[in-house]
């Protein structure tokens, strides 16, 4: 799912109340997963809250709310800082960054992050990115996907992508999943 | 039993044969999975009846012993009562964070009280998967996907 369509977002508890809701994504300093959420409170004139979310302490994240056991759930922000290279609170300084291949190829801006749920549950991962294509790629201007490494570099400035992830590049969400796997497949064969 | 069948149920006392109050509504204890209590009206003892304080739970109406079974609802009750309780038309999400309908009815067993299970949108929900009820909705276990 894109990253934007998670912001205010209910967290609720599995005794069924919200007790905060989404306000923005704290991504791990590399890009590649979700560490956590900062939180504002729930109702029109409720401001920011001055706990976080970690992702340890998600126990589902659904299309309709995040739940989480109870709301102790809520922890200090000291627990998210640390790994986050001080993303917390800018909205992670990933959205604006540019992409660039491998290879010096400059594919566009960062506008959204497209976040999955691997492993069980033990992290939160970004696949993919959602561009604004730059003229490197056909179509430019437009928004496009682009699927990730598993591991990558990033600087708040540029993200480095292999040059073959532009072969991978799709429009919309439906067999972009796909698109990921077999990119990552591709890059596996390759190191082997 | 089904709580929208019995909502507007005649509380009589058996000792004077009047209706002492009229059902409201259900408190219900999403930990234990039963009615702990009813919410009443038209009564001047008080608001809440608690399960033990009833007689008898039938088709047609709730019988209590005495007058007295009705009063001002205590701690444990009063803490589960309230409207971010109210199961009736609220939306179900499952543990997974997924809406999945709203809550049209509950049913539950007349002599103890246990929650039998959760209607939603008309399907029956084992009472085993109700996990809580709160101010943003009822949540429910979700099935285990194959």
């Amino acid at each position: 799912m894109r990253s934007s369509e998670v912001s205010q977002r209910p967290v609720v508890t599995i005794a069924g109340d919200d007790v905060a809701q989404v306000k923005d994504i704290v991504y791990a300093a590399d890009g590649g997963s979700v560490l956590g959420f900062t939180l504002a409170g729930r109702g029109l004139f409720s401001g920011p809250l001055r706990e976080v979310l970690p992702w340890s302490n998600v126990a589902a994240l659904g299309s309709d709310a995040l739940i989480v056991k109870d709301e102790d759930a809520l922890t200090d922000p000291a627990a998210l800082e640390s790994d986050s290279g001080g993303s917390v609170g800018k909205g992670g300084n990933i959205l604006g960054s540019r992409v660039l291949t491998d290879t010096g190829t400059d594919l566009g801006v960062v506008v959204d992050a497209i976040v999955e749920v691997a492993g069980g549950h033990e992290q939160c991962d970004v696949v993919g990115y959602e561009i604004e294509s730059s003229e490197a790629l056909e179509n430019a201007g437009t928004k496009v996907l682009i699927p990730l490494p598993d591991t990558m570099a990033a600087s708040g400035e540029h993200l480095i992508v292999p040059a073959s992830a532009r072969n991978f590049v799709r429009k919309d969400l439906a067999g972009f999943g796909a698109a990921v796997d077999e990119f990552r497949e591709q890059l596996q064969g390759r190191s082997n | 039993m089904l709580f929208s069948k019995s909502r507007k149920h005649k509380v009589v006392s058996t000792g004077t044969a009047e209706t002492v109050a009229r059902v409201k509504g259900f408190v219900v204890d999403p930990v234990t999975r039963h009615v702990v209590a009813l919410v009443v009206g038209k009564s001047k003892q008080g608001d809440t009846l608690p399960w033990r304080g009833i007689s008898g739970f039938g088709p047609d109406a709730v019988t209590v012993a005495d007058e007295a079974a009705i009063g001002p609802a205590d701690e444990p009750i009063a803490a589960l009562a309230g409207k971010s309780n109210t199961m009736l038309k609220k939306q179900a999400i499952s543990s997974f964070g997924d809406h999945i309908g709203t809550v049209t009815d509950v049913a539950f067993n007349g002599d103890t009280g246990a929650i039998e299970s959760v209607l939603i949108d008309g399907e029956p929900v084992p009472a085993d998967r109700f996990l809580g009820v709160g101010s943003f909705a009822v949540v429910i276990e979700a099935e285990p996907t194959p």
